[in-house]
């Protein structure tokens, strides 16, 4: 009965090479399958025994979710594409630098090295309770140690909470909700089934137990990014403790697209995301209907903050994530203010 | 005469370290070996009242279980697996099988029936007066009874204390409440001090704990052959920690032969070696197999040690000069689950050192908690004092108009500077040497101090920038350590070094010294470590910054004994006196007269000739028993130094880091971002002078971490620990330091030591710690934090509230 | 099949986390089993009301009574028809995202727990102060209407005492409801505190492990015997036989006739009107 977390427990390892294989074996082991893409959030669950799935299925070994193609003047990245592919892409940085900057936040060279796009916002939340393997709402239960008069939850949400705070850690959703790209979701029957980023990720208000629509048996395959926000005017930031294997306390994307020069600027349209806030990265529709056809200024910016924080309801340790939302969303407006120093 | 003392050299090691061809613990492997998995307790205190391990035992593969009750009792103290867990992680039982899933499948089998008992985790809580004591004895540890003369000093007793509701009045204003303390002392008239202060203040600051977390895991592997204990494992002290095991294990010393080659940091953790060592030993031979316990990261946060935290409240009174005229100084410090550890002692005789107080008078009380156990890591005490004082500074200086350099640099210390209390002598400890205005100027002059200065505090966007200096204090030598060498009949010379390879390498510095004073080519130099069946000296822990100065001075002794024998044996076939000789270019040779003489490698043959104690057959009176084990084996194999180290020591030895840094802190997100760091060390004598350079910066990582972000965080409902992953706890990485800091020592020799090398590992921390923090105040505000990490989310809050909204007491947050 | 749910809290000890999940299929089970077995039984009943002869006598002995008898005052069918929409609200927002069907149900479930918490307060306020309290509950007086209701089930013309107000099955039933919804509303207002309200500090420690445990389990026992016995409920609401009844609820009153043909007046007077 006694708990341990080490090592990994046995487990059927299957390397499929197609999409069709692989969802084969999902759907012969149902609820005792497990995906694995990169790893880096599999082997954690794994090696703590939290996780104790009858077969793994590896898709590393699936070259047609690997690889960034161009499409429709747009680009479709393979699931499994890793995030220093997406880094050193020509037209990602290019076209879609928000997503270069978004995925190069992420974790630390190696982790990227090894660490797919697919598996980097298809990844479980890193609420430490949680992840403790503590049995919260999240893990099936009916507590949330997070949010109690004496829980330590400095990295918790402040929005959209709903009996779980927890936060996604996602570092390239924000940007790929910003630039509208499409999930393409495998279903388990084999149909395919086009998400919008911003609907692919779900907070706990409709399931507690899943950070993104996919149900059992569906893989995500590729993600389309499509042409509307090329060459866009981006800002991307994430602001952590360290800036090496770190999530992001708050993170914001942002791009618009603005008429006129400087000052006279207007913004023409935009989408504005925010992560670390919420359990799902939340792009701030209202707070965009807002600044559009408003100068792109300090007071537009101010306008846009103190709206983007409507509701939010902080918890004993994170209310600095008010203020930190509130300055970000000014900047991914107004940019950051100028001024270096000399030296 | 080649000068080996203060040159680089590229240690023997280096290439097996970094192609990975170096064995550590885990890469050992032996026929039959089995593995062991931990069952760790999962409440914060508790009683075990039953085990029952029959579905485990009956598992295949599965060959023997440890308990607590086959452990030998150690009077009280920590041991390897216990039937009362004191902290949630705490070891009650080892399976050996065949291999690790069996071993965790069955510990997954076994029931243990544990009945739940009061915990605190956090220090004050356990002050309250009806809050809970961390053991059902007791809830501190008190002030350890003088030791005899030359004695060690008899353990802390163990102590129930609690503090009045009146005594926790302070608390609303965010002061620690200051009740009755266990341990005090104090110098000169502090009520004058006060009294004459033009300003005094009253502070209160957090120095967080944090796990030490070196990258090799305290993993072991034991196996017995003809009564003989053999075991691998990770050590900062090799020569030391042979009779710790013999200790835990319940066996002899002579019985115990450790290996441990290559440790992979430690930190402080595994001064003396790692009390969880004792598993593998005592289930080796329960099961009569060899066997590998493999520590896992999770279990390192556990029982892998963590530093104290403590709160302290310092009052301070500044001449409206700066000079300090009085401090009165309180520290709750928080022990952990086990302990005692003094840290708190040593912060009050840094804060004494370095800050030289006109008067002062400290106070503590040592807490037990139910947090994973604490041990000394690097700097321990004298960073915390840094964090606990140098926010007082920076307020007194801001306050009186002065600069922040100035102010340290009145208040530093100087020569054989005083510290500590009035002892029973009547008299006041002093240091052995302190040059630090010497390395302020430096410092500041190598930083652009003034330059720099005129830039801070203004906006520049949302970017502002600050400039901050510490002097960062550590003990720094002991002294009466032994060593032994030989110089063989193949003519090179053969250093034996009990100190462990914890990446210092004063494992191989020591016999520099040793090759100096021979005028030894470094090329002939065998150093012999990492065994103790290899014969090895009495060695000082690598623990304290003492490894350098400590065995500098013996291996100087030790080299000089050749020489006097070498100079002997000269004399004695070649004629004259001996002090008609001299030793270079590997030979001992008549003076004025190179022909006359013979080489090392002859004197080696001609001493094992002449036996005696030439060859080590007969040994000075006042070696270490272990030593004379030691020298006995190796008697006969050339011509052996071996030497007590008696040279005098006037003072106590201290080295000191100044650090330098400047931040630049984003107001709208509250991120500090190190923008550049400058250290200079008063060390003594540099010794390795690459070696210096890293532990300087090393050191100073180490404390700018716990500046930013380095922490431990507890669950206060459950008591279990929730950092318990390398990345919750928050380690520095490389981005979050400027791409190049500058690291140089002042080089002056410390003048009671022959050598003149003091240590250098801990003063950097504090340096790096208070450096970085009085960086962020004089960019954003000296009243913004009053705890530490200062993360994003302190800086941010108080500048949006214009008052600190964090936690003002807790701790492990 | 598990009753109960069960799960491990951070200290390794088991607590109980719910009822299990399939008590709610089983409940959810009974009732259509009920309402299969009643239809087919009523099919071919026999269930003896007063003969139309009998009850065309005792309505021309009784000019007196008003054409409508006025049953279920405008207060209490409002109290009724709440009380059901809230009953309805938290049914439908506790087991459709068990059973699948995934929406935000959280606040809307603990929302309309006050409704209901405050109309049953209502309820019993208005009950003891203004109704005949003890005209739905049972007891030991009743057994010899429980005999005579029994054999008149089975076709039998007896005499003995007829329904008062309320028949006995409906007192019985109410009953039930009281259990189960008296234990479902003192559960739920505590679990309250376990999620984020604007009323109080959200407290998943304000008990032990153990208490919520019991708490759960006592709430979810309750919430699946609701399933049944909504079920049974508006299954009998919709029964042409009960149809008198469901309008009276609804419009407030039934017919004289209706009154003398199912009630015992003696057990349930009617004032003349003045």
């Amino acid at each position: 009965m006694a708990v341990i977390r080490d090592p990994m427990p046995a487990f059927e390892l299957f390397q499929p090479t197609s999409v069709a294989d692989a969802q084969a074996l999902l759907d012969r082991y149902g609820a005792g399958a497990w995906v694995l893409a990169g790893g880096l959030d599999s082997f954690d669950w794994l090696k703590d025994r939290i996780k104790r799935p009858a077969a793994l299925v590896d898709l590393g070994g699936v070259a047609e979710l690997k690889g960034i193609r161009e499409r429709d003047g747009g680009l479709e990245i393979g699931a499994m594409t890793t995030l220093t592919e997406v880094v050193h892409h020509p037209i990602v940085r290019e076209r879609y630098s928000i997503l270069l900057e978004a995925a190069e936040s992420a974790a630390s060279p190696q982790i990227r090295n090894q660490g797919t796009i697919g598996g980097n916002v298809s990844q479980d939340t890193r609420c430490w309770y949680y992840r403790a393997g503590w049995p919260c709402y999240r893990a099936g239960g009916n507590i949330c140690y997070a949010d109690t008069p004496e829980s330590i939850n400095r990295e918790h949400a402040i929005l959209q909470a709903d009996r779980c705070v927890a936060v996604s850690p996602s570092d390239t959703a924000p940007a790929l909700i910003a630039l509208d790209a499409q999930m393409v979701i495998r279903t388990s029957d084999g149909d395919e089934r086009v998400v919008p980023a911003q609907d692919y990720f779900v907070g706990p208000a409709i399931d507690i137990t899943r950070m993104t629509v996919l149900q059992p048996g569906d893989l995500l395959t590729t993600i389309r990014i499509p042409a509307t926000w090329a060459g866009a005017r981006f800002y991307f930031e994430k602001v952590r403790d360290r800036q090496v294997w770190d999530f992001a306390l708050v993170s914001v994307a942002s791009a618009m697209v603005v008429k006129g020069e400087d000052n006279g600027a207007i913004i023409e349209r935009i989408r504005l995301v925010v992560n670390g806030v919420a359990a799902r990265p939340l792009r701030l529709e209202a707070v965009e209907a807002l600044v559009q056809g408003r100068p792109r200024n300090e007071s537009t910016a101010v306008i846009a903050s103190n709206r983007a924080i409507e509701g939010a309801q902080p918890l004993r340790f994170n209310a600095y994530k008010l203020p930190l939302m509130k300055n970000l969303v000014k900047r991914a407006i107004r940019g950051v203010e100028g001024g270096t120093w000399t030296s | 005469m080649p000068k080996l003392v203060g040159q680089n050299y590229v240690p023997v090691d280096h290439v097996a370290k970094v192609t990975g061809r170096a064995r550590y613990a885990e890469d050992y492997r032996v026929d039959g070996m089995l593995f062991t998995k931990l069952l760790l307790s999962p409440m914060p205190h508790a009683r075990v009242r039953s085990i029952d391990t029959t579905a485990a035992m009956a598992m295949p593969g599965v060959r023997a279980i440890l308990t607590a009750d086959d452990l030998p009792d150690l009077e009280g103290a920590e041991r390897g697996l216990t039937n009362e867990p004191m902290y949630a992680g705490e070891p009650i039982l080892a399976v050996a099988a065949t291999d690790e899933l069996t071993a965790a499948e069955a510990i997954e089998r076994i029931v243990v029936d544990l009945e739940p008992l009061p915990f605190v985790t956090d220090p004050l809580e356990a002050l309250r007066p009806d809050g809970p004591s961390a053991r059902l004895n007791g809830n501190a540890w008190g002030a350890p009874p003088p030791g005899g003369p030359g004695g060690p000093a008899a353990p802390a007793p163990l102590e129930t204390i609690k503090w009045t509701a009146e005594d926790f009045g302070d608390e609303e204003s965010g002061r620690l409440p200051m009740g009755k303390a266990l341990e005090e002392w104090a110098f000169g008239d502090l009520d004058a001090g006060f009294a004459s202060a033009a300003i005094v203040l009253d502070e209160t600051f957090v120095a967080q704990s944090s796990g030490h977390h070196p990258m090799e895991t305290r993993s072991a592997m034991a196996y017995w052959q003809n009564g003989k204990l053999f075991i691998h494992a990770s050590t900062q002290s090799v020569a030391q920690t042979r009779g710790n095991i013999a200790r835990w294990v319940g066996i002899p010393p002579e019985d115990v032969i450790l290996i441990s080659e290559y440790t992979g940091g430690g930190f402080g953790s595994k001064g003396g070696g790692a009390v969880s060592t004792s598993i593998p030993c005592l289930l080796s031979k329960k099961a009569n197999a060899p066997v590998m316990m493999r520590i896992t990261r999770e279990e390192e946060s556990y029982i892998g040690r963590a530093r104290t935290n403590m709160t302290g409240r310092a009052k301070v009174g500044f001449t409206k000069e700066g000079r300090i005229t009085a401090l009165d100084l309180f520290i709750v410090q928080d022990t952990g689950a086990y302990g005692p550890l003094g840290d708190h002692r040593s912060a009050g005789l840094a804060a004494s050192l370095i800050y030289q107080p006109a008067a002062m008078r400290w106070r503590a009380v040592n807490v037990l908690t139910n947090t994973p156990p604490r041990s000394q890591q690097r700097s321990p005490g004298p960073m915390q004092a840094n964090g606990i004082m140098e926010p007082v500074i920076t307020k007194a200086a801001r306050q009186l108009g002065i600069d922040q350099l100035e102010i340290r640099r009145l208040n530093s210390p100087e020569g054989k500077a005083l510290f500590g209390p009035v002892l029973p002598t009547g008299q006041r400890n002093h240091v052995t040497s302190a040059f630090v205005k010497e390395a302020l100027d430096r410092g500041a002059e190598r930083f652009g101090w003034d330059e720099r200065k005129t830039r801070t505090g203004k906006r520049q966007g949302s970017k502002v920038r600050g400039i901050g200096v510490t002097v960062g204090p550590h003990g720094a030598g002991s002294i009466g350590w032994d060593s032994i060498m030989t110089i063989r009949p193949d003519g090179k010379l053969y250093v034996q070094s009990g100190v462990g390879n914890l990446g210092t390498h004063s494992v191989l510095d020591l016999a520099r010294v040793a090759a100096e004073v021979l005028d030894m080519p470094w090329e002939k130099v065998e150093v012999v470590w990492g065994n103790t069946g290899n014969h090895l000296p009495w060695t000082c822990l690598s623990v304290g910054s003492q490894t350098t100065h400590g065995m500098t001075r013996a291996n100087h002794a030790g080299a000089m004994d050749a020489v006097r024998k070498l100079k002997e044996l000269a004399a004695r076939d070649l004629g004259g006196a001996p002090d008609d000789y001299e030793v270079g270019g590997e030979r001992v040779f008549r003076r004025g007269n190179p022909g006359r003489g013979m080489s090392f490698a002859q004197a080696g043959r001609r001493a094992i000739e002449l036996g005696g104690r030439f060859d080590g057959h007969d040994l000075p009176e006042d070696i270490n028993p272990m030593t004379k084990a030691s020298a006995t084996a190796l008697a006969g194999l050339g011509l052996m130094g071996v030497a007590k180290d008696t040279y005098p020591r006037d003072g106590i030895t201290y080295g000191f880091v100044i650090g330098f840094a400047e931040v630049e802190v984003d107001v709208e997100t509250g991120g500090v971002t190190l923008i550049d760091f400058v250290a200079v060390g008063d060390v003594g004598t540099v010794v390795n002078p690459r070696s210096l350079v890293a532990q300087i910066k090393g050191g100073a990582c180490l404390g700018i971490a716990h500046a930013l972000f380095q922490k431990s965080v507890v669950d206060p409902r459950y008591g279990v620990s929730l950092s318990d992953r390398f990345h919750y706890s928050k380690p520095l990485s490389i981005l979050d330091i400027p791409a190049s800091m500058h690291a140089e020592a002042v080089g002056l020799a410390d003048p009671e030591t022959p050598v003149g090398a003091k240590g250098v590992g801990e003063p950097p921390v504090g340096a790096g710690y208070g450096a970085v923090m009085n960086a962020i105040s004089d960019a954003v505000g000296e009243d913004v934090f009053r705890r530490a990490p200062v993360t994003s989310d302190i800086v941010l809050m108080s500048l949006e509230n214009g008052r600190r909204m964090h936690a003002p007491l807790q701790a492990h947050v | 099949m598990d009753f109960l749910t069960w799960g491990r809290n951070p200290w390794d000890q088991a607590i109980l986390t719910h009822v299990s999940w399939d008590l709610f299929w089983a409940s959810l089970f009974a009732g259509v089993v009920f309402l299969i077995a009643h239809a087919s039984y009523m099919v071919l009943s026999a269930h003896r009301k007063r003969h139309a002869s009998e009850t065309d006598a005792m309505e021309a002995a009784r000019p007196d009574l008003p054409e409508r008898i006025v049953r279920h005052s405008m207060v209490a069918r409002m109290f009724h028809w709440v009380m059901a929409v809230a009953m309805f609200v938290l049914l439908v927002t506790a087991f459709f995202p068990i059973v699948g069907i995934k929406f935000a149900w959280v606040t809307w479930h603990w929302a309309a727990g006050l409704v209901l918490s405050a109309s049953i307060l209502f309820h019993i306020i208005h009950a003891s102060f203004w109704l005949n309290f003890w005209s739905i509950w049972v007891g030991p007086s009743d057994i010899p209407e429980l005999k005579a209701e029994v054999m008149r089930e089975f076709g039998h013309e007896v005499p003995g005492p007829r329904p008062g107000k309320y028949p006995l099955g409906n007192r019985l039933y109410h009953l039930a409801i009281v259990l189960a919804g008296l234990s479902v509303v003192a559960t739920g207002l505590f679990m309250m505190v376990r999620v984020r309200t604007p009323f109080f500090t959200r407290n998943p420690y304000l008990f032990s492990d153990g208490a919520w445990g019991l708490t759960y389990v006592l709430h979810g026992m309750a919430g699946v015997s609701l399933v049944g016995l909504v079920i049974a409920h508006v299954y009998f609401a919709l029964r042409p036989e009960k149809w008198w009844i469901t309008k009276s609820m609804i419009l407030g009153w039934i017919t004289r006739r209706q009154y003398l043909e199912h009630h015992d007046p003696e057990r349930w007077e009617i004032s003349r009107p003045r």
